[in-house]
């Protein structure tokens, strides 16, 4: 089991050091973030439209659009040189290589997510007081989830001909549940209503979440061996 | 069935179809360790794909591999643990310094003693004084001079290399060969692929031809010079309407 962690926690320590040195995934993400923010400053008339209604939605589709531009590259970033053939051609087990990386892409995400609340809340003057506990929670299934599927899903079309404009048509079908309950979820907690009545829909993130990792990496073998 | 020194590495039958392809077409060979394999042939005879299959990156269609006698699945941890591989791509990554690169896959090697493997694997290919500096700063010679650290950093019985020379200087192919060389250590089995028949034939203790998925020569090199195994190569691949090496 050391073995395993080690190897695991090497593919995670190798991904966010390149990350680190280039970020061209952080770059890409945090820029659209910020231009999605400022657009739709300047597309709501808050005179007509509450920004507070309508935050939990932008929130977590610019979470969504925002991950699919980083986390849709993790595999395309290993074709050089051929190195994730030679990942490949380790003993290193496919599921550890597999939460090696989704691992590293929720960090990559969540600091996203940690962007995306903060310029949010600059722009809408959105007031997180309430819960920020139960909302970054909500938010952190929802990115456990989200990588998890993206991950899984960017190694399917990392290796077709459409490549990475493929990943949005195969993925967001899949997403749909994760978006009703996180942005219901999300809505009541910036409304500033009771845990009570969230519990059930961050359950159902978490178990969302859960599943997409342990489907993940039951299935990962199968996309990434001959 | 282990030979003294390491384990005999035997094939029987191997084949791979793709389609109505046969890119390798019953191979079958058994090597002693220490034995050195120059595998020659044509563009298209299916020796890379033959090394892919004894690398783990491909499954054989039919056939079976045996290391020390034992069959393995060349997929299963077991078999990738002790096979290093060497292609004209590194496997490396061109943001990690070379030292990160080593450290990177003797973790996944799971090795315990990785730092010291990793100083070890530095000094052999003359690189521990660039051991901090990104790869993508190196020049081709270098790359391929860490991407064979890399292949020996596990310390593997059986050491593949396709075509390992392509594209390198005269002093990083002069460290290859010297590396090489350290290989005829009697404990590990070396297959060579190389278009090359004068190096491939230096190099090699057996010499084997490929063409069109098949094994048409297997033989002891001392049996070739460099002008007979030009002869013997013309003769087997224009006979069976191959290409040049």
């Amino acid at each position: 089991m050391k073995g395993y962690l080690g190897q695991l926690g090497a593919v995670v320590r190798k991904d966010l050091t390149q990350e680190l040195r280039t970020r061209q995934r952080l770059a890409t993400m945090g820029a659209f973030t910020v231009l999605v923010g400022v657009l739709f400053n300047f597309s709501v008339d808050p005179a007509l439209v509450s920004m507070q209604d309508i935050a939990a939605g932008l929130i977590w589709l610019t979470l969504i659009f925002a991950g699919v531009m980083g986390v849709g590259r993790t595999f395309s970033l290993e074709a050089e040189d051929g190195a994730f053939q030679g990942v490949l051609l380790s003993p290193i087990p496919r599921d550890a290589l597999y939460l090696g990386k989704v691992a590293a892409n929720v960090v990559l995400v969540s600091v996203v997510v940690a962007l995306i609340v903060g310029v949010f809340g600059l722009f809408f003057q959105l007031d997180y007081g309430a819960h920020p506990l139960a909302l970054a929670l909500t938010l952190f299934c929802g990115v456990v989830g989200f990588v998890a599927l993206a991950t899984l899903f960017g190694a399917v079309t990392a290796g077709t001909t459409l490549g990475e404009s493929l990943l949005p048509v195969l993925l967001f079908p899949l997403l749909v549940p994760m978006v009703v309950y996180g942005v219901g979820a999300t809505n009541r907690l910036l409304m500033g209503r009771p845990l009570t009545e969230v519990e059930g829909n961050i359950r159902i993130l978490g178990a969302f979440a859960v599943a997409a990792v342990a489907v993940g990496a039951g299935l990962f073998r199968h996309v990434v061996e001959d | 069935m282990t030979a003294p020194g390491g384990p005999r590495l035997e094939a029987e039958g191997l084949a791979r179809t793709f389609g109505a392809q046969r890119a390798v077409d019953g191979v079958s060979f058994r090597l002693d360790p220490g034995c050195v394999l120059s595998l020659l042939g044509p563009n298209g005879a299916g020796k890379t794909t033959l090394l892919r299959i004894l690398a783990g990156g491909l499954r054989p269609s039919e056939g079976v591999v045996r290391l020390g006698g034992e069959a393995l699945d060349t997929r299963s941890p077991e078999w990738q643990s002790r096979v290093g591989v060497l292609s004209h791509q590194g496997f490396l990554y061109g943001h990690l310094t070379a030292r990160e690169n080593l450290r990177f896959y003797a973790d996944l090697y799971d090795l315990d003693d990785a730092s010291d493997r990793v100083e070890a694997g530095l000094d052999s290919v003359e690189l521990t004084p660039r051991g901090n500096d990104e790869v993508r700063t190196f020049s081709r010679g270098m790359k391929q001079r860490l991407a064979l650290a890399r292949t020996l950093l596990h310390e593997p019985d059986v050491v593949l290399l396709d075509e390992p020379y392509t594209g390198l200087d005269a002093h990083a192919a002069a460290v290859l060969r010297g590396v090489l060389e350290t290989l005829r250590d009697g404990a590990r089995t070396v297959i060579l692929v190389t278009h090359n028949l004068t190096e491939g034939l230096e190099l090699a203790d057996r010499v084997a031809i490929q063409v069109r998925g098949r094994w048409v020569v297997d033989a002891p090199s001392a049996q070739f010079d460099a002008a007979t195994i030009h002869d013997r190569y013309r003769e087997v691949v224009e006979g069976a309407g191959g290409g040049a090496p």
